[in-house]
């Protein structure tokens, strides 16, 4: 089933794709890493005997899993730098990755730290322990924390967050702020190289308050600036296919929020018990300058609830995030990859993209493609071209292979490919197009998989 | 890498770790693994031609011991003073004389810092030791009156 329109309005200027400004932030946070092994390193004299080595292993264990908190949290403080041109996924993955590895850190530098002063006082590990605890400044407001940072730990490892609810893993998350907190003394009071050093206490607090400003600001006050300025409410709910529905929402000025197609925010309908959560829903469609529109599947309690929204309906939202945007454009042509619901952010995307643009949308059936009339008015209208992959009569599933796809686009390897859908659909497909020839630089994709 | 790829999440553990253990294990070794010789080696008395440090008799060599009192060292919670004693070039002892106590905490935080620091100094043999963390003001001033007590007892 394709449809064909003829093209009636010329394709923009060839793109340049807009460098992310992953590179520089990466090498920024290993640079502050190395500084504070450095800090270590100018203050330390020798190493000597067992406790030598271990207080010494313990100390940069140390010193590295309180810069490593100090990042987490800044990775999370929603900064548009990192949201927006580095991507809100790709900052999820380095924040969960990142969350191990301190997780591990901490676990050495206890264990180090114990073990090396119990062999300098020749005391008793479990002796020491409670000696550290109990007598040490600080250190119970210290162990408070580590236990806080423990269960948010446990909670996010993988087996455990598939049996847990959304909203109990996200607020055991939030308790990482008064663990972070709370640990944050005993490091300035016991940190050998921190206590009694006035520059590098000083950098220390530079970077926790730097930190703090950035989650104030960001997830804080920008919010509470654009829901005041915005006043946003559910308009309409419309059923689009089959589960899936899109939601009009009202607000002012929303032109001026600046979102682009590809983009999404954080919604939070406040009524009907679904105010404790914000979901990420992806535009449907630019906004306008009252008017923007979101489509969602119905798959969790939230989403499900989501079709149930009464007109009125207040509504807070945190965003634009996301670059799944123009800026990853490199070449002339595109071709824009749904699977199912996928579609949303690609229909806005279907508008807006300069250049040659063919979008292939993935569907069980003709009923379960939503957007459809849109689409073909969007194709029509900028003389692009819609193809869709259904599955046969008996049930059959297209097939997107290598082949197939360099059957049905004979200069894939010069396209931008912008994929989404469900992870599975997506990585299938990522394969299947590196095996085509496509490079990575050009298959772009938004997973919040971790 | 791009985020589609299939990731080996254990592999990346496993690299990542022994990364971070080589590392640490590398900046540990190239750090000096004995302490400097500070020249703490008491001055035998001349007249006797060995060093023999089971006591002797007559006037000849015993053993070589030797007391000294550091200075007093004023610290924001009190002062601080050692007493060290030096056998046989090695420094053998250090007692803190004086001490703050003027409150709990001051006891508290003493009853784990002296300890440390005494044996820091014994195994540092010289007055090269770390700040205890979380008594840096009582560390400052024991590595001060240690300091002048070693340089008495070589002078």
């Amino acid at each position: 089933m394709t449809t064909v329109y003829e093209r009636r309005t010329a394709p923009a200027v060839a793109p340049t794709a807009r460098r992310s400004p992953a590179g520089p932030v990466l090498a920024l946070l290993w640079a502050g890493a190395a500084a504070v092994v450095a800090l270590w390193w100018t203050d330390t004299g020798s190493v000597v005997g067992t406790a030598g080595w271990l207080t010494g292993a313990g100390r940069i264990a140390g010193l590295l899993c309180g810069y490593a908190c100090a990042v987490l949290v800044g990775l999370m403080a929603r900064v548009p730098l990192l949201e927006r041109r580095i991507g809100s996924d790709r900052v999820a993955r380095w924040h969960a990755m990142a969350g191990r590895y301190t997780v591990c850190l901490l676990v050495a530098h206890i264990v180090l730290i114990l073990l090396g002063y119990a062999a300098q006082d020749r005391a008793s590990v479990w002796h020491e322990t409670l000696t550290v605890v109990l007598d040490y400044p600080d250190m119970l407001k210290a162990t408070f924390g580590t236990l806080i940072l423990f269960a948010v730990g446990i909670t996010s490892a993988r087996a455990a967050r598939r049996r847990l609810s959304h909203e109990f893993w996200y607020y055991v998350h939030l308790l990482t702020y008064v663990a972070v907190f709370l640990a944050f003394f005993h490091q300035l009071t016991l940190g050998n190289e921190l206590s009694g050093h006035t520059a590098a206490t000083a950098a220390w607090y530079v970077l926790y308050l730097g930190v703090a400003a950035l989650v104030l600001w960001f997830r804080v006050l920008v919010p509470l600036r654009l829901n005041l300025r915005h006043r946003l409410r559910v308009e309409s709910v419309h059923k689009e296919a089959p589960g899936v529905y899109s939601v009009v929402v009202r607000g002012e000025r929303l032109d001026e929020l600046g979102a682009r197609a590809g983009q999404f925010l954080r919604w939070r309908f406040l009524g009907e018990g679904m105010g404790w959560t914000s979901t990420p829903y992806s535009l449907s469609a630019t906004p306008r300058q009252d008017l923007m529109r979101i489509t969602v599947k119905a798959l969790g309690d939230h989403s499900a609830a989501v079709a149930l929204l009464r007109p009125g309906t207040r509504v807070w939202a945190e965003g634009p995030y996301g670059s799944l945007t123009q800026d990853r454009q490199t070449a002339q042509k595109s071709l824009l990859i749904a699977g199912g619901v996928g579609i949303t952010p690609l229909r806005a995307l279907f508008e807006t993209l300069p250049g040659d643009v063919t979008l292939l949308y993935r569907a069980r059936t003709a009923e379960d493609l939503a957007l459809g009339g849109e689409l073909e008015a969007i194709a029509r209208w900028r003389g692009a071209k819609v193809l869709y992959a259904l599955n046969g009569p008996d049930g059959r599933r297209p097939s997107l292979t290598a082949q197939s796809l360099r059957a049905s686009f004979p200069d894939l390897a010069g396209h931008d490919v912008y994929i989404c859908g469900p992870h599975g659909f997506a990585r299938d497909l990522y394969e299947e197009l590196r095996t085509a020839g496509v490079p990575d630089r050009r298959i772009h994709h938004e997973s919040f998989e971790l | 890498m791009h985020a589609l790829k299939k990731n080996r999440p254990l592999r990346r553990i496993v690299l990542a770790s022994a990364a971070t253990v080589s590392g640490m294990v590398l900046l540990l070794s190239l750090k000096p693994h004995s302490t400097p010789d500070v020249g703490l080696a008491v001055p035998a008395p001349s007249s006797s031609s060995s060093s023999d440090t089971s006591g002797g008799s007559g006037g000849s060599a015993t053993t070589v011991s030797k007391t000294v009192t550091g200075d007093t060292i004023q610290t924001r919670w009190g002062p601080v003073q050692v007493k060290i004693t030096i056998k046989s070039g090695k420094l053998t002892e250090v007692t803190a004389v004086q001490y703050p106590t003027d409150n709990p905490r001051d006891q508290e935080i003493n009853s784990f810092a002296l300890p440390r620091l005494r044996s820091e100094a014994l195994q540092a043999q010289s007055a090269d030791i770390d700040t205890v963390s979380g008594a840096t003001y009582t560390s400052d001033g024991y590595r001060q009156s240690l300091q002048s007590a070693l340089d008495s007892a070589r002078g």
